[in-house]
Order: structure tokens, then C-alpha cells, then sequence
């Protein structure tokens, strides 16, 4: 059945009833991601698509507050027109999962779907201030606050970023904005192979240039998205206005060993295309990321020898293809992994989420029963239970 | 506030538990009454309570034996960094555990590479900076108490300060922490690594005032310092153009490395103290920093000093050497100790609102101000809109503590009013815990208690702070029983 509640007190009723008939749900915006994860298997879908609209914008305090179901492409547009946008660049993995819908910002929340400008501003996490939910005894709640500045109880918003839905629907969200670069610009350096390309992206990670991208294309992805570069490309994003922006590329070559940088004709959204997974979807194998110290980003790469990859956050995410469970590597060098993409069967096998030790396990477990005591929200998506 | 009833049960085993501890902690136990005064508060410090006992643990197996303890003996402890917190968030407890951070102050590791830094909680938040200065980093979330507060507490209370209107609060610089739980096991979340996978445990660990665990490491975000730093004073004689100014700057797509604001009194206390130079006929100041790489911060003065000047500021100066530029923070920062010889007690508040509500809400302190009698200044970061009025008053004149407390949740609740918070940066702790609901309703608060139920079913972490009540955690404590099938028998359960 397909639950579609027309407001927040049609869905706290719609839980409360599931919780007395015992049947679960499966929470869904657009649908978008629902490849993310391991396999649902819910008695119900509750589609929120229908809680949608922008709620009260106030540009001055650089803060918006939607509904969860609003499309991100709207909450977008509004922001341009203001010059504002949402610093985590949220990751749009509709195409990414097959689908033809677009992403709603309380799917983008709950996935914790980051961009490129992540490295720079902080994840979807650290951009929620506050929110409107309905817990598993089908009570609305509120979260957070407003403003940027808040420390007034636990800080549920941040919880509930990556939760997956596990945690219960969100209905409302609020989010703190930055100012939209007045000008941007995406520099390659060519032939580069994985370990010096790299080092390349942290010595500028490390610098006053504050970019807002710095990604490693190896080789055989370079091939797919650029025709023949050697050894590999290292693509650096740097933003500001006019001015200040060529003051950054001149102070670029201090850093580059003599190696030349120069600009990429078809700019941005070559970091769109690596956030969003196009750079890799067209794999036929399993698809990972491995979030990993950006020092170690090339010898994880090189362990875990991939068939197809590429780096994105200066080495703090990579995009893997053709390579088998990816946790126990990304563990080793201290990070964490997130199966992307993989059939049913697969999803079930392998941890999709990060191994967690025994202490950790049972606090996840005891964190879902204090907001989903029945376990009705998207059972079993993240962990056993969870 | 009224501090909680001592179990009396408690305080007739001391002489067990404190012998109990001394095992523990053979050589960081203070039991004695002169030993223990100097652990009795915090810097919220019209309130003053001695634990039952002081332990000072050296290692994360001490902290975890501790915690243990304190679990299977159903004893409340209440974990200490520096003592800087004023919300009384490390008030102790006569019946109650005083555990103390500070001899945990080791620097584990330095990585550059990856931006890093590994710090045992006791180690104080200026002393990470100096750790990297020379090699050109530092550590942005800047507390004004930096010189003496801990890495411990400020995860604990999410500590702020004067710069994190660009650079975020410690939750934005934190990129993992291990926590000893109540009951001892140990609690590793994130690293070096970006994002800590699964529930955001990391998240919650943050700003979550000693309820839910003891950090006893901390791995922290370290920045490339910004080539130039430039500072601005800008005054105006009337106290709605610096609002103005500062949402002008903020909506010009500037986003200042600080902006701070103080009214006339508090200008004038300054001047009084140590001279900073500041003009005393304006009505309001501001002070602004803009920082990164030359050419964008001269663009972004220039713009500055002009939306200042069309706000109405009369002076707009800028700071010409590194001497001049401290001698302006020096003035700032000296805020506290300035007001503070006016009076022999001070309440610094802390709520936060919409950039856009500061006329208003400046213009009702000062009325409230009078109605109450009490003198009062403001002091506040502009640019995230989180105010420091500071109360004078003295508590040994009848009746004054609590008008200055009565004040003080008045500001807060018109904070709440026009759609800002109770604390910005300081946190809840004891001070604002019965103003929870001014902003919270039932149920909001029931699902954080829950969560708090997640983490110390007993209720022994730190009880009586930030909740004005916490339901017993019976309800959670029982599994949900589905069809007759125990749920998830193969999973752990602590």
C-alpha cells in the first residue's frame, strides 16, 4: 500500500495506526534513492512527496526552512535568485540510481549527500539547524533551531543526517545558506599519476585558497571524461570574485612544483558529474565509496586495486568499481565505507554501512528504539534492526 | 535554580567510595574538605556545591574504571574540564562524583596531511594552536576562556567564540572523539577520515554537556592560517544602524571572519579598564575582521567600511600594525573583567537570534533593564547574532540573584519569542535548564530525554543538568516483543 499524507498530522496518524496494526514503512521523497541502502523490505510505502514547499525564506539571515518533501532543484532556484546557495552542494544521485525523478532536500538530508564543496563547507550535517519529525509513536517533534549558533539540548539535526529514514520521517528542515561565488574556476593538471596527483590536491587543501573541489581522475576514468591525459588528471576548483579569483590562480603554480595548471573549458560541472556518480554509474560492477584519511587515498586505492575509480575531497572520498566489500580496507586506513550500488542479493551480503564494534552496535540499536521503539521507519536499511 | 536534594544513602558510604576510587586512582583522588573547596563551581558562579569526592584520572582505562564505579555503585558523576563553564554545566553534586579531565593533557599526534590533530581531552583550547602555529595552522573555534578550558569541555558544551561566524563551532572542527560510556566500555567515533559512517553518534557527542559519555580523546580539523588578517572599528550613534550594518554586510555576500558588537556602557567600562582607544560618544560598536588572501580582503574592507558608513557609522578606523589590531581585540575581550568591577557578581547571557531581531530585542533589555533595576551591558557577536548581555548585580544584596536571574530568563525567553534560541555557545547546564521549556515542548523534550535513556539508562551522567525533568527510562527499557519473537536475538545489547 501507498501512503501519501497530505500534511504532518496525516502522517502522525498514518504511524500511530501502523504502529497498532504492526505493519512498517518504507519512507520515500521522490524515490530517488531508494537503490541506497541495504534492502528494505516494509509492509508499506509512505510517500512525503505531497509535504512540499518552501515555508519561509529570509535571505538576511541566510536561512531557509522547507518542507521535507520539497523538491532541492526548487529550494535551488529560490537561493540563486538571492545569489545564495546550499554549501554542501547537495549530490543529485537520481540518475546515479536509475531513476528519472529529482531529489527531495529530506532525501538529500537523510542520505547525507554531500558535493564537491564538502572539503570546503561542511557536509549536509553540518548545513540542517533544525527540524520537524514524527517519532515511531506517531508524535510530531521539533529539533534544533533557526539560527547558526545553537547549543539548547542534543543536536538531533545532526543525528538525523545520513539516519537514512531510520529515525523517522522528517517534515521539516531548516538550513543555513552562504553566499554564491560570484565567479568560479576549475584548473587541470595533467598526467599525473595517483600518488603525486594527490599530493598535489593536499598541499592546496593545505593553502589559503580555500577551493571548493580537488578531485583525482586516474587514468582510465580520465580516458571516459577527457580522451587520452597520460597518467591521470588532478582537477582543482577555486571560487570568489573576479578579481580575487585571478589573485588565486596566480599564487596557484607556488605549489605545483613547477607542473602546470591550466584551465578546464567545460567547467563546472565536472565536479557535478563526479558528485553525482555520473563519472562511474555506467559500470556494470558493485559501486563504493571509501571515506578515508586523504593521505591514505592512494594506498587504500592501490590495495584495493579497483578496476575503475576516482577520488573526490582530495582524497577523502573515493568512488570505486570492480572491487569486492570495501569496509575491512577502508577500516584499515581508519575510514569508512558505503556500498552505493549493487543488486538486492548484495545489499543483504555485505555491510553497506560501516562495521561497527560491539559498544557501537548496541548504542545503534538502543538510538533507533528511543525514536522508533516498533520499528516501523525502513526497517533493516542501515543495520540488522536498523 | 534550586540544586538537587543529596541522596542521603550516598553521603553515608563516602568514606566506601572514596576508598573505592583510591584503588581506581591510586594517585588522583582529593577527599579532603580544603582539597575539595577548590573544585566546588564552575565559572557560573553564584552557585557553589563540594562533591562527594574529586577523582583526577590519568589514563582512559582510570576514566573507564571510574565510570564503571560509579555505574555498579549507582553513584552521579559529573565530568570537569577547566571549570570554565558558565551554565554550571560542571556543577558538582554532593552526592556525586566529581571527575576531573585535567591531568589528561597530552598532545597524541600531529598530522599535517591529513589536517589533524589527536589531543587527550584535558589539553586547553589555546594550547592545541600553539602546538601548530609554527608550521602555519592553527585551530579556529576560539572561546573566550581559551587560555584555560579544555578540549573536553568544549566538545561537551559545542564551545563557539569570537570567529565562528566563518570558521563554525567545535561540532564543525570536530572530526572524531573516543567517549568512555557510563559503565566504562569506550566509544571510538570518525578519525581522520571525513564523516564517522553509520548514526551520527559524533553529531550528538558534541554539545551533549557530560550526559551521554566522557570524551577522553579528541581528534580536531586543524586550518591553514590566513595569509592577512584586518580589523575594523566601526561606531554609530544610534544602536539600530550597527544593527543594520551588520545585516547589510551579511547580505552583501561577505562572510567576516568576526563581527562583533558592544553598546555604550559596555564602551565605557572598557575605556575605564585598559583604553583600547575606542570612541566613547557612540551608542554602538562595531568591531569586524576580515581574513584570507590579500587582494580579497582589501575588496571585502573597502565594501565593509562603505555599507558602514551608509548604515551611519561616524567612525570607521582601521587597525594599522598587529599592535593596534590586538589593542582592539584586548578591549573586546576584556568585557567581562571591565563590567565586572562594576559589580561584584555579573550573569552572562547567552541566546541566539535572527540577525534581523536585534533592534527590537536591544530596545526591550533596556527596558527590562529598568523594570528590574539592575544595570546590564551588551556584548555580542553581531555577525551570528548571539548576544552576551551581561547582568551586573551582588548577591549579597537581598533579592538581587534572583532578579538578575529573573532578568536573565526574561532576555532568553524574548529570544525564544522572536524565533532564536536559549544558548548559543555556552550551554544549558544548570542555569537554563528550567527555561527548556520556553523552547522545547513536551514531546520535544521527551524524545531527547529518550535519547539520553539510549546512553545512561540510570540517569547517573550528570544528572540535573540541561533537563528540567527526565522521565525514568523504563518505557525504553522495554524491548518491543513483535508476533512473540524477541527482536534481533543475535544483536548485542549493553
Amino acid at each position: 500500500m501507498i501512503l501519501i499524507p497530505q500534511n504532518e498530522n496525516e502522517l502522525a496518524d498514518m504511524v500511530r495506526a501502523a504502529a497498532s496494526d504492526e505493519r512498517s514503512f518504507e519512507i520515500v521523497g521522490r524515490g530517488t534513492k531508494r537503490g541506497l541502502g541495504r534492502t528494505v523490505r516494509a509492509d508499506d510505502v509512505v510517500d512525503l512527496s505531497a509535504l512540499s514547499g518552501i515555508v519561509r525564506y529570509e535571505p538576511n539571515e541566510l536561512v531557509i526552512t522547507a518542507r521535507a518533501g520539497t523538491r532541492v532543484a526548487e529550494i535551488e532556484a529560490a537561493l540563486a535568485e538571492k545569489n545564495q546557495c546550499l554549501g554542501f552542494e547537495p549530490a543529485d544521485w537520481s540518475a546515479f540510481y536509475g531513476t528519472t525523478g529529482t531529489a527531495t532536500i529530506g532525501g538529500v538530508l537523510s542520505a547525507d549527500a554531500s558535493g564537491s564543496a564538502r572539503l570546503r563547507f561542511g557536509a549536509a550535517r553540518d548545513h540542517l539547524l533544525g527540524f520537524a519529525a514524527v517519532n515511531g509513536l506517531g508524535e510530531i517533534y521539533k529539533a534544533g533551531g533557526r539560527v547558526v549558533k545553537n547549543v539548547t539540548g542534543f543536536d538531533l539535526p545532526k543525528l538525523f543526517c545520513g539516519a537514512m529514514g531510520t529515525l523517522g520521517p522528517l517534515t521539516e528542515v531548516t538550513l543555513r545558506l552562504v553566499p554564491r561565488a560570484v565567479d568560479c574556476a576549475v584548473l587541470a593538471i595533467r598526467g599525473v599519476e595517483p600518488e603525486s596527483g594527490l599530493e598535489i590536491l593536499r598541499r592546496i587543501w593545505s593553502s589559503p585558497l580555500e577551493p571548493t573541489g580537488l578531485a583525482y581522475i586516474p587514468r582510465l576514468a580520465a580516458e571516459d571524461m577527457f580522451g587520452d591525459v597520460g597518467e591521470g588528471i588532478s582537477l582543482i576548483r577555486i571560487e570568489g570574485a573576479p578579481a580575487p579569483l585571478a589573485d588565486k590562480i596566480g599564487l596557484l603554480p607556488t605549489l605545483l612544483d613547477g607542473r602546470e595548471a591550466t584551465p578546464l573549458a567545460h567547467d563546472n560541472d565536472i565536479f557535478a558529474r563526479i558528485a553525482s556518480g555520473a563519472a562511474i554509474m555506467h559500470r556494470k560492477d558493485d559501486i563504493w565509496r571509501a571515506f578515508v584519511p586523504p593521505a591514505s587515498a592512494a594506498a587504500c586505492a592501490r590495495k584495493l586495486a579497483p578496476a575503475f575509480w576516482l577520488a573526490d575531497w582530495a582524497g577523502g572520498a573515493l568512488w570505486l568499481a570492480g572491487v569486492d566489500d570495501v569496509q575491512a580496507v577502508a577500516q584499515s586506513f581508519g575510514g569508512h565505507a558505503l556500498l552505493m550500488r549493487a543488486d538486492d542479493a548484495t545489499r543483504m551480503r555485505v555491510s553497506v554501512f560501516p562495521l561497527e564494534d560491539p559498544v557501537r552496535a548496541a548504542l545503534t540499536q538502543r538510538i533507533k528504539e528511543a525514536f522508533d521503539p516498533h520499528r516501523l521507519f525502513n526497517p533493516d536499511r542501515m543495520f540488522e534492526g536498523v | 535554580m534550586k540544586l538537587p536534594p543529596a541522596d542521603t544513602a550516598i553521603l553515608a558510604r563516602r568514606a566506601e567510595i572514596v576508598a573505592a576510587l583510591k584503588r581506581l586512582v591510586p594517585d588522583g583522588v582529593v577527599s579532603e574538605s580544603a582539597g575539595l573547596a577548590a573544585y566546588d563551581g564552575d565559572a557560573l558562579s553564584a552557585y557553589r556545591q563540594a562533591p562527594l569526592v574529586c577523582v583526577l584520572p590519568k589514563t582512559k582505562d582510570e576514566v573507564s574504571a571510574v565510570l564503571a564505579f560509579a555505574q555498579r555503585e549507582r553513584v552521579p558523576i559529573v565530568p570537569r574540564g577547566a571549570g570554565t563553564s558558565l551554565s554550571g554545566g560542571a556543577l558538582p553534586r554532593a552526592d556525586g562524583i566529581l571527575i576531573g579531565m585535567g591531568r589528561m593533557n597530552r598532545i597524541l599526534e600531529i598530522d599535517y596531511e591529513n589536517r589533524a590533530i589527536v589531543v587527550e581531552p584535558g589539553v586547553t583550547n589555546l594550547a592545541v594552536t600553539r602546538a601548530i602555529e609554527k608550521r602555519g595552522f592553527y585551530y579556529a573555534p576560539d572561546p573566550s576562556s581559551q587560555i584555560a578550558c579544555t578540549i573536553g569541555g568544549n566538545v561537551a558544551e559545542n564551545a563557539g567564540g569570537i570567529h565562528c561566524l566563518k570558521y563554525g563551532l567545535t561540532t564543525h572542527n570536530l572530526l572524531g572523539v573516543e567517549m568512555a560510556l557510563l559503565g566504562g566500555e569506550r566509544l571510538r567515533l570518525g578519525g581522520k577520515a571525513f564523516g564517522s559512517g553509520g548514526l551520527d553518534m559524533l553529531g550528538i557527542a558534541a554539545g551533549s554537556e557530560g550526559l551521554l559519555g566522557v570524551v577522553v580523546e579528541a581528534t580536531l580539523r586543524i586550518l591553514p592560517r590566513p595569509p592577512v588578517t584586518r580589523t575594523l572599528i566601526a561606531a554609530f550613534r544610534a544602536v539600530p544602524d550597527a544593527g543594520v550594518c551588520v545585516a547589510n554586510v551579511i547580505a552583501s555576500g561577505i562572510v567576516p571572519a568576526a563581527m562583533e558588537f558592544m553598546d555604550r556602557r559596555c564602551i565605557a567600562a572598557v575605556e575605564d579598564y585598559c583604553a583600547p582607544g575606542y570612541p566613547r560618544d557612540a551608542e554602538g560598536l562595531l568591531i569586524v575582521e576580515l581574513d584570507g588572501l590579500e587582494p580579497e580582503v582589501a575588496e571585502q574592507v573597502t565594501r565593509v567600511s562603505t555599507i558602514a558608513r551608509a548604515a551611519g557609522a561616524h567612525t570607521v578606523e582601521e587597525a594599522h600594525s598587529e599592535q593596534e589590531r590586538a589593542r582592539l581585540w584586548a578591549g573586546r575581550k576584556a568585557a567581562f573583567p571591565a563590567m565586572g568591577r562594576l559589580a561584584p557578581d555579573m550573569l552572562c547571557m547567552d541566546g541566539t537570534i535572527p540577525r534581523g531581531a536585534l533592534p527590537a530585542v536591544l530596545a526591550r533589555m533596556a527596558r527590562m533593564s529598568e523594570e528590574y533595576g539592575l544595570g546590564f551591558c551588551n556584548v555580542f557577536h553581531a555577525g551570528d547574532g548571539n548576544l552576551h548581555p551581561l547582568i551586573i548585580f551582588d548577591v549579597m544584596k537581598d533579592g538581587e540573584l534572583d532578579r538578575a536571574e529573573a532578568f536573565g530568563a526574561d532576555i532568553l525567553k524574548l529570544c525564544v519569542e522572536v524565533g532564536g534560541v536559549l544558548s548559543g555557545e555556552h550551554g544549558i547546564g544548570v542555569e537554563k535548564r528550567d527555561l527548556m521549556p520556553a523552547m522545547f515542548a513536551e514531546a520535544d523534550l521527551a524524545q531527547q530525554g529518550r535519547l539520553k535513556c539510549a546512553f545512561d539508562p540510570d540517569g547517573l551522567l550528570n544528572p540535573g543538568k540541561v533537563f528540567p525533568t527526565l522521565s525514568a527510562c523504563v518505557e525504553q527499557g522495554r524491548m518491543h516483543v513483535k508476533r512473540g519473537r524477541i527482536p534481533f536475538p543475535n544483536l548485542p545489547r549493553l
